[in-house]
């Protein structure tokens, strides 16, 4: 690299800050973190540093105050990433100091996972404006490398060009450009799924719904287990987002269960709040199971196993994906109709996104494999078959996404890439 | 030596090393078939234009518990039903192997189209275990029994052999390590891709890089890998026909231009002990390279653009610099200092990453490398393509040196 580039991060004091950190500083980068005082940029280098695995990240990262080192860190930066709490006007009195110093090509990002961007660049310098826009990771970062990138009206298209480059082949990331719109492609997508498994829970038992939509379905981890990692305060606010400021075709689907905004106002948070847990509740060895109704914890009941379930994992084991699908196409029963429910769901609603949110199916698939390990919406067409698929979209009064309706009259496959590539995403 | 007839390499394909098989769920034959699959889609090769399959793994029996582990390849598609298949193992140099039994039956022509297939699963068990399963790739009882990870030990011994006859410092084996991680970053398909490292985090003993044996740490080492990649080898005739149908001329189709294949007496003592008064520490891998420049007619490694060496460790890498002829044996520290083996430099060795970085599947990783051969002299390495790269070589090992594998490739 000709030039070492140099980032400095607000906010680097928060878990994404943090690790962040490790990110760039993995690729060779000059990282400055900044914090409100110097103990909390110290223990964000103890994160990175965990992180990363290496103590020797400290060479790469300089440790710094809003007050005593913004001014000057930031005026020779390539990138200032901001990483603050979701507060809009808190993020924008940061922007308004941070447009008075910096170099007028460097690229200004916020880190929010769902804010608007458009918002939070009103009132700055053209300058700014243009060379400002969203780069979301995904927790924790280090680990997930699906990122997107979101550019506001103003911003120079050249500017959001740099930064895809930049994040795939300086950082390793993989990246898809989306439209400024709440929570974006991946958060958008995959919380409606999870936020319907927590609805259904309520109903079908946390066990149950886990089993049943769980990895064998396309996802590296069951929905309600992956809330308690996510955190229900997070799982909240994304889905509180997406409900108040959007209208879609599953507006219903983010409206948050109450036994959660219960669970919430009593400190159950999930993997965070051990004592107090989520859908599930560890102590030690033994794990118990949230039900829902009651508020009480029950000894995990393990569900009697269920031959569709099976014959999915079975297949999936041996890398026999298309007639994994077969078996989910052709299951019967109730259990088989709510897992379709979901999945079909899923992909209907995934794929709906392209033109909304979303530029392709292409970016649907990448952000959802890659963000969320979830199973490409587009390769769970193809192994059904577009034809199939449609039939069975009417079938659960889903809607038929255009680009699936496409495909399913003109035949052809509409995954971008290969078993290879969605093929870690289906668990055995 | 009698010229043989052409073997031409087609292409494949190869999982992503990141993956972790066991977390998925998946048997071996799960990813096997996702990288032969996705080997016939690289190459459009209709499954019944198959004629034999070899398959290089080292120990599916320990980590898999299964054997006869040739006969999987039928799960692949029922096309492949009735199909000659064999399983070849010669530890790390498994894949090798079975590129090696491929080309035979190809320059014998008994068959025109072979589809070699490399696959390792290792994830299966914790390191301690996976350590002594690798074991059995050295004279288990005389090297191995009850030896905390064995084989960080005999390589960390290469290297004091090497300090003892011409002096080594580690700082030139944490530079080959980090330079490794460096060009893993450029492979998507790479283990390492997204880990951090540096020289001095390579150079220095910490908590995150303990020494596992002897002056080895874990950034001197490969990684325990999931893996498997398959490549098309065939003859003149299928070659020619295959380049017709995609519009290529047969002269821009890769070839092995050259192989060499030599073995050492299993333990390292004796190795050593051999190669006392030769300039070379491991001769019979200096041999193996020599013979397949000659077999290549290529007069020496001044005609080599790009390296994929077995780098299970910084010390075997340190070896094939000199062992390759980059420099005068017992100066391989001159390459790493110029940076004569990185990307940009004179000879990059590993782009891909080689075992540090892209991860070593054991019985797979012949088979990649040269599926990274092939990719790097047809242009379509990406990110970690050498710039005009031609003619190319490549060395796996087996064991403490015990099998040497190289082969040239080119047009």
């Amino acid at each position: 690299m000709a030039h070492k580039m140099k980032v400095v991060i607000l906010g680097a004091n928060g878990a994404m800050g943090a690790t962040s950190g490790a990110v760039f500083a993995g690729a060779g980068w000059e990282v400055v973190s900044l914090a409100r005082d110097l103990d909390k940029a110290q223990a964000a280098l103890v994160t990175a540093q965990n992180a990363a695995r290496a103590e020797a990240v400290a060479e790469r990262v300089k440790l710094g105050t809003y007050d005593e080192h913004l001014d000057e860190e930031i005026a020779d930066a390539d990138l200032i990433f901001e990483s603050l709490a979701e507060d809009i006007e808190l993020k924008k009195a940061f922007f308004e100091r941070v447009d008075k110093c910096r170099r007028p090509d460097s690229i200004v990002a916020s880190g929010s996972s769902g804010l608007s961007i458009a918002e939070m660049a009103r009132g700055r310098s053209d300058s700014f404006r243009k060379h400002f826009l969203g780069i979301h990771l995904f927790n924790p970062p280090q680990v997930i490398v699906g990122t997107e990138v979101i550019p506001h009206p103003e911003t120079d298209p050249k500017v959001t060009r740099e930064a895809c480059e930049m994040l795939a082949h300086q950082l390793g990331r993989k990246v898809i450009v989306t439209r400024d719109r709440p929570a974006f492609v991946g958060n958008r997508v995959g919380f409606k799924v999870l936020n319907e498994c927590a609805q259904l829970s309520e109903e079908h038992g946390v066990a149950f719904i886990d089993y049943v939509v769980g990895p064998h379905t396309g996802r590296a981890m069951a929905p309600l287990a992956t809330i308690d990692l996510v955190g229900w305060d997070v799982h909240k606010a994304i889905v509180d987002n997406v409900y108040a400021h959007t209208e879609d075709e599953a507006h219903a689907a983010f409206r948050m269960p109450s036994f959660m905004e219960r669970g919430i106002k009593a400190g159950q948070m999930g993997d965070k709040t051990p004592k107090q847990g989520g859908f599930y509740r560890k102590d030690g060895k033994s794990v118990e199971a949230l039900d829902p109704k009651s508020g009480a914890y029950q000894t995990l009941p393990k569900p009697a196993p269920i031959p569709f379930v099976e014959r999915m994992k079975h297949y999936n084991r041996e890398g026999r994906y298309a007639q994994a699908f077969g078996a989910f196409a052709d299951a019967r029963g109730a259990e088989a109709d709510l897992m379709r429910r979901v999945i079909l769901g899923y992909v209907s609603y995934a794929l709906n996104r392209v033109g909304e949110v979303a530029e392709s199916a292409r970016d649907v698939d990448i952000i959802m494999s890659y963000g969320f390990n979830w199973a490409p919406p587009s390769a769970i067409v193809d192994l059904i078959g577009a034809k199939n698929i449609v039939k069975m979209f009417e079938q659960y009064n889903l809607m038929v996404p255009p680009v699936v309706e496409k495909a399913a009259t003109i035949g052809g496959k509409l995954y971008y890439g290969e078993m290879l590539d969605y093929g870690r995403t289906l668990v055995g | 030596m009698p010229k043989s007839a052409p073997v031409y390499i087609l292409g494949g394909a190869q999982t992503d090393f990141a993956r972790n098989w066991t977390k998925e769920g998946k048997h071996f034959v799960g990813p096997m078939r996702e990288a032969v699959l996705g080997a016939l889609d690289a190459t459009k090769i209709d499954p019944k234009e198959v004629e034999t399959a070899h398959i290089g793994n080292f120990a599916a029996e320990l980590y898999a518990h299964q054997g006869h582990i040739g006969a999987f390849f039928l799960e692949v598609d029922p096309a492949f039903y009735g199909l000659p298949t064999s399983r070849h193992e010669a530890a790390c140099a498994s894949g090798s192997i079975a590129i090696l039994a491929a080309s035979a039956e190809i320059e014998a022509a008994r068959y025109d189209l072979a589809c070699v297939v490399g696959m390792e699963q290792m994830k299966t068990v914790d390191s301690t275990t996976g350590g002594d399963f690798l074991g059995t790739a050295a004279w288990y009882e005389k090297e191995a029994k009850g030896i905390e990870f064995p084989f960080p030990k005999l390589f960390g011994r290469l290297g004091d052999e090497y300090d003892k006859r011409y002096g080594l410092k580690d700082e030139y084996l944490a530079k080959i390590s980090a330079t490794n991680y460096a060009n893993a970053k450029r492979n998507p398909l790479a283990q390492t891709r997204n880990w951090f490292m540096s020289e001095s985090h390579a150079q220095t003993e910490s908590k995150f890089n303990q020494v596992i044996g002897g002056r080895i740490k874990v950034s001197d080492c490969s990684q325990v890998t999931d893996g498997s990649a398959a490549i098309f080898l065939a003859s003149e005739k299928f070659a020619t026909d295959w380049a017709k149908r995609h519009g290529k001329k047969l002269s821009d189709i890769p070839r092995i231009l050259g192989w060499g294949h030599h073995t050492a007496p299993l333990e390292f003592d004796v190795k050593v002990a051999e190669s006392r008064e030769d300039e070379y520490v491991l001769p019979h891998t200096r041999q193996a390279i020599v013979d397949a420049f000659k077999r290549a007619g290529v007069s020496g490694i001044e005609r080599i653009n790009a390296i994929e060496t077995h780098d299970c460790f910084t010390t075997s890498e340190y070896m094939a610099i000199d062992h390759f002829g980059i420099t005068k044996p017992g100066e391989s520290w001159k390459a790493v200092e110029e940076g004569v083996i990185e990307m940009g430099g004179k000879l990059p060795i590993n782009p891909s990453g080689g075992l540090i970085g892209a991860g070593h599947p054991v019985g797979c990783t012949g088979v990649r490398q040269m599926l990274d051969l092939h990719k790097q002299v047809t242009g379509a390495a990406g990110d970690y393509q050498v710039e005009g790269a031609k003619t190319t070589a490549m060395l796996n090992i087996g064991g403490s040196g015990t099998t040497s594998c190289v082969f040239v490739v080119g047009k």
